[in-house]
């Protein structure tokens, strides 16, 4: 199944800050839960892996990074990802782009458009997980990178670096909750997307 | 006319109520699940996440380790023993475990046998398969396409298309088409579901070292059939082979294949020389075993202006998934289709069929249907709806005008069925008045002028059930009689064993009836057993609605030849000829002095003590019936419905079912079958279908997506019927189960278009949810 995911967040840090980070590929992947780049290929392809649980079901992709596009005077980027379950589960592909924008306040802007195709177990579920295990995750990235770039002090994002799988525990009950709260007449501004 | 035993006996048109529920409801049903044998052992298939991929390598090394794992099984395994690939039941072959690729999302790619299930379950999870991904086809559209990916590299024919089959005349139904003035067209998807079945499928597999015998706990709607194939394929002595169907907890016709499950639970049997049970969770049922339907068709009637029906031409695409695994009798590649010109007497028709393959599970069953019938009976009720808004004309009386009538019968279809029985204005004048039908027009009449959407739905469907006669149906080659074998002893109780197997419809129950009605042994006296290979004589089953034509004949049939011996004994007791003897049930007399008797218990005990001299002893006889012809139930159903504006929510206001099934054995189990099939019908228009993406990922494999209707979305079942006995059957019955199924989809979704009609729309593919209603209000207008 294919998703697209629309994000927008802003930091309160200069953009040239936010670009040396988000322009590498290696820097951004410690923000992202259950991931991590294991080897440089060459400059712009890396070899990673990423982590996902989602209930009882654990699929580890490994595969490669690509930097398709870079530019750094619109301060644009273009990834392209692609890997399968080490265990055979099946294999999910993304294709991203960042674009960042300078703000009046000092702050930046990061746009990001994300096209992802799983195919496997986790496929089956649908939009509705889909979508949710990527806010999820996307919140935490966001979370993780503001934190980076806003904290005065470096090298104190240490906790923030981790590559354990994504915390299922708390994953899935926000997941699930969305879900519940969709069967219940809750709001949902995903479910159409797939 | 049947004569009407007491109700102590309980023959035919008692509503005895059902002898295994007893145990049923107290929880002490025997399943396959609750089989457990000593040394007992677990398997668990590794499935493929892909819907189309080469298979580089599987690694099994890190699975064996696991504490308890005792053997991991992949596709070479088999391959060395020629059990890579076996069989379908239609002239297929479809993998047990893949060699080479895989074909659809969930299928079988290795096998772990461990002590126990957990174990199992951990260990397939460390089964490593690396694949590589190739490209996937969906859409049975482009099955035929010059670029579409050649699924199936074993066959010499380098092409996805399987079979091309058609039936009629051509070119007489194309002019007939062409020339008449009035046309109607519809295209319509009977969209791919599943039986989802309460118990899932699965097997224990018991190889004895010692004995050589293969005993095979089966959830198997055609035990004996399964025992042939497996002596077939795995060149084990078919007398060295046992299997027992128990207690199965629904079946549909999801359980009469034969799954890669059984197939890899025998091999490891024999492998380890120990039971090996495998169970199916609900996702692996509904993701890889035998799906329903997937027919994309359309249909053409010419009609004249004043509504008489000139010709039928129906064009249909069939999407069998990877593997061509519909259960179907052999001569027949599109089942009964070719019912499809239904209750109605058209000149010409003709029907033709493309069977092709994608990327999804194999299948093709009879969902709780002869073969192809709901499929067609569901177009047929569609065609004509669009032909009555084409003549603007009402749907029921469409139908009046162009019933087969009384006298026809039997009738000969254009498509060369050869129709029992029917009435069809009988049928339909009953659910008419059932539903007050002028008054419900005229309400619809004066919302739709308020603004208010209220359908009103007509489906008068004819069955055909009961295959089948043996110079036209086989199953792999073996004739679709059914068998009964009654033993009466000595003190006037029996046992009574049959080819068929109850999945839930009564069994027990039914035929002793059929029994009490020929003997007069009270129901209560006779023991029913189906399902053991080794004890009951060899039959086809139960699917298709077969049970009571073809196995209701070999009961009475046997009955009867009993009652024969029983005359002769009769006449040696009361020291007269046997034509001065009268029979009624339970006993005969002699004639003009009826307190000269003998009961059917008393001749029982002198078959066995006090015979005739140079007579056989015992009382006991078998049947296999070879019916003469199918059976045609029929009925109308009329459903009514309310459609909320603001939601696209569809609430079936009334669900009017008069059906004709010929004699009835027992009320009270025809109307729960209604009953149930009614409900199926209502989840199948309205709930599900089994999608994939366009990777070929399912996207209704599990109960959050495949929804099933509860006591919560069911209406009121308001049942009636008509009986017009089946001529050319002993006791003038037809079969029921499949015709709620069968005629309802129609009732549904017509009701559904007649709300939306006057907005101009005339077709709605299945399953019709809200959201298909409210984006059709939205474009209409008419969304609040």
């Amino acid at each position: 199944m294919t998703a697209r995911i629309e994000k927008t967040f802003q930091v309160k840090a200069p953009i040239e800050k936010v670009w040396a980070l988000l322009s590498d590929p290696r820097s951004v992947v410690q923000f992202v839960p259950g991931a991590k780049i294991t080897e440089s290929l060459e400059e712009r392809t890396f070899k990673g892996a990423i982590s996902v649980k989602v209930g009882p079901i654990v699929t580890d992709y490994k595969g490669d990074i690509h930097v398709d596009r870079l530019d750094e005077d619109a301060h644009e980027i273009e990834l392209a990802g692609r890997g399968q379950d080490v265990r055979g589960k099946g294999s999910a592909s993304m294709k991203m782009t960042g674009k960042l924008d300078a703000l009046p306040d000092g702050g930046t802007e990061a746009r990001t458009v994300s096209e992802i195709n799983v195919v496997g177990i986790l496929a089956q579920f649908g939009g509705r997980m889909i979508y949710d295990v990527s806010d999820v995750m996307f919140k935490e990235f966001t979370e993780r990178f503001k934190s980076q770039l806003e904290q005065p002090v470096e090298g104190t994002s240490a906790e923030a670096a981790t590559t354990e799988p994504v915390n299922a525990i708390r994953l899935v009950s926000s997941a699930l909750g969305r879900s519940v709260r969709r069967a219940f007449g809750g709001s949902d501004d995903s479910g159409d997307k797939s | 006319m049947i004569q009407q035993t007491s109700p102590e006996i309980g023959g035919m048109g008692h509503s005895v109520k059902r002898k295994e529920d007893r145990r049923f409801i107290q929880g002490k049903g025997n399943y396959v699940d609750d089989v457990h044998l000593p040394e007992m052992v677990y398997g668990q298939l590794v499935r493929s996440p892909y819907a189309h991929a080469r298979i580089k390598n599987i690694n099994i090394e890190n699975a064996k380790q696991v504490p308890g794992v005792l053997a991991v099984i992949t596709g070479d395994d088999l391959a060395k023993a020629g059990l890579a690939w076996m069989p379908t039941l239609f002239f297929d072959k479809q993998m047990v475990l893949a060699t080479g690729k895989v074909l659809f999302q969930a299928q079988e790619v290795a096998f772990v046998v461990a002590e126990d299930r957990y174990a199992a379950a951990d260990a397939a999870e460390l089964v490593e398969v690396e694949y590589e991904e190739l490209p996937v086809l969906v859409d049975p559209h482009h099955s035929l396409d010059a670029d579409a990916p050649i699924l199936r590299e074993d066959r010499e024919q380098k092409s996805n298309h399987i079979f091309h089959w058609e039936v009629g005349d051509r070119l007489a139904t194309q002019k007939a088409i062409e020339e008449s003035l009035v046309k109607a067209k519809v295209d319509a998807v009977f969209q791919r579901c599943h039986p989802a079945p309460l118990e899932t499928c699965g097997c224990v597999a018991d190889f004895n070292t010692a004995t050589g015998r293969l005993t095979v706990w089966l959830t198997s709607q055609a035990p004996h059939a399964h025992r042939t194939l497996f002596a077939l394929v795995g060149g084990i002595p078919e007398n060295n082979i046992r299997v027992i169907s128990p207690d199965i907890g629904g079946g549909f016709g999801n359980k009469v294949p034969i799954y890669p499950g059984y197939v890899c639970a025998i091999v490891a049997s024999l492998k380890l020389g120990r039971p090996v049970k495998w169970i199916e969770t609900r996702s692996e049922n509904l993701q890889s075993t035998g799906f329903a339907r997937d027919y994309h068709m359309t249909a053409e009637i010419g009609a004249d202006p004043d509504g008489t029906v000139k010709a039928l031409r129906v064009k249909t695409l069939a999407d069998h998934g990877a593997f061509n695994a519909a259960a179907q009798p052999t001569k027949f590649p599109a089942g009964l289709f070719s019912i499809c010109t239904g209750s109605y007497q058209f000149p010409n028709a003709f029907c033709e069929v493309d069977g092709v393959y994608t990327n999804k599970a194999p299948g093709g069953i009879a969902y709780r249907c002869s073969f192809r019938v709901t499929e067609a009976s569901y177009l047929i009720e569609r065609a004509m709806d669009v032909l009555a808004y084409e003549l603007k004309t009402d749907p029921a009386e469409l139908r009046l005008k162009n019933f087969i009538p009384p006298e026809k019968f039997p009738y000969q279809t254009p498509l060369g069925w050869s129709y029992d029985s029917g009435n069809y204005r009988a049928a339909m004048d009953k659910a008419l008045e059932m539903a007050g039908y002028r008054e419900l027009r005229k309400e619809q009449e004066e919302k739709r002028k308020k603004g208010e959407l209220m359908g009103i739905g007509v489906s008068s469907f004819t069955e055909v059930v009961g295959a089948g006669p043996s110079h036209t149906f086989d199953i792999v080659g073996i004739k679709m009689f059914d068998s009964c074998e009654i033993r009466i002893h000595p003190t006037g109780k029996a046992i009574a064993r049959l080819g068929t197997k109850s999945q839930g419809q009564g069994h027990e129950t039914t035929f002793p009836q059929i029994i009490a009605q020929e003997l007069g042994i009270p129901v209560a006296d006779i023991t029913l057993e189906e399902g053991d290979t080794d004890t009951a004589p060899y039959g086809l089953g139960t699917y298709a609605s077969r049970s009571t034509p073809v196995a209701g004949g070999a009961t009475s049939m046997a009955s009867r030849k009993i009652r024969e011996k029983a005359r002769k004994i009769a006449a040696h007791l009361l020291e007269v000829s046997e034509e001065d003897l009268e029979w009624e049930p339970g006993k005969f007399f002699v004639k003009g002095a009826p307190s000269k008797a003998k009961t059917i218990q008393d001749i029982a005990f002198a078959a066995y003590t006090n015979l005739p001299a140079g007579m056989e002893a015992g009382l006991e006889a078998v049947h296999y019936y070879d019916p003469p012809n199918l059976t045609f139930p029929f009925g109308t159903y009329i459903c009514v419905v309310d459609i909320d504006k603001g939601t696209g929510e569809i609430k079936v206001r009334r669900f009017i079912a008069v059906d004709d099934c010929g004699n009835i054995i027992n009320p009270m189990i025809v109307e729960g079958q209604i009953h149930g099939g009614l409900t199926e019908g209502l989840g199948i228009a309205f709930m599900q279908l089994i999608s994939y993406d366009e990777s070929g990922n399912v996207q209704g494999g599990n109960f959050m997506d495949y929804l099933l209707p509860t006591a919560v979305e069911t209406p009121n079942w308001e049942t009636g019927k008509t009986c017009t006995p089946s001529p050319h059957h002993p006791i003038g019955a037809k079969g029921v189960g499949e015709s709620p199924n069968v005629g309802s989809p129609a009732a549904f979704v017509n009701a559904v278009v007649d709300a939306l009609s006057h907005l101009g729309v005339r077709h709605i593919d299945m399953p019709i949810t809200p959201w298909k209603v409210w984006q059709i209000l939205k474009e209409k207008g008419m969304a609040e």
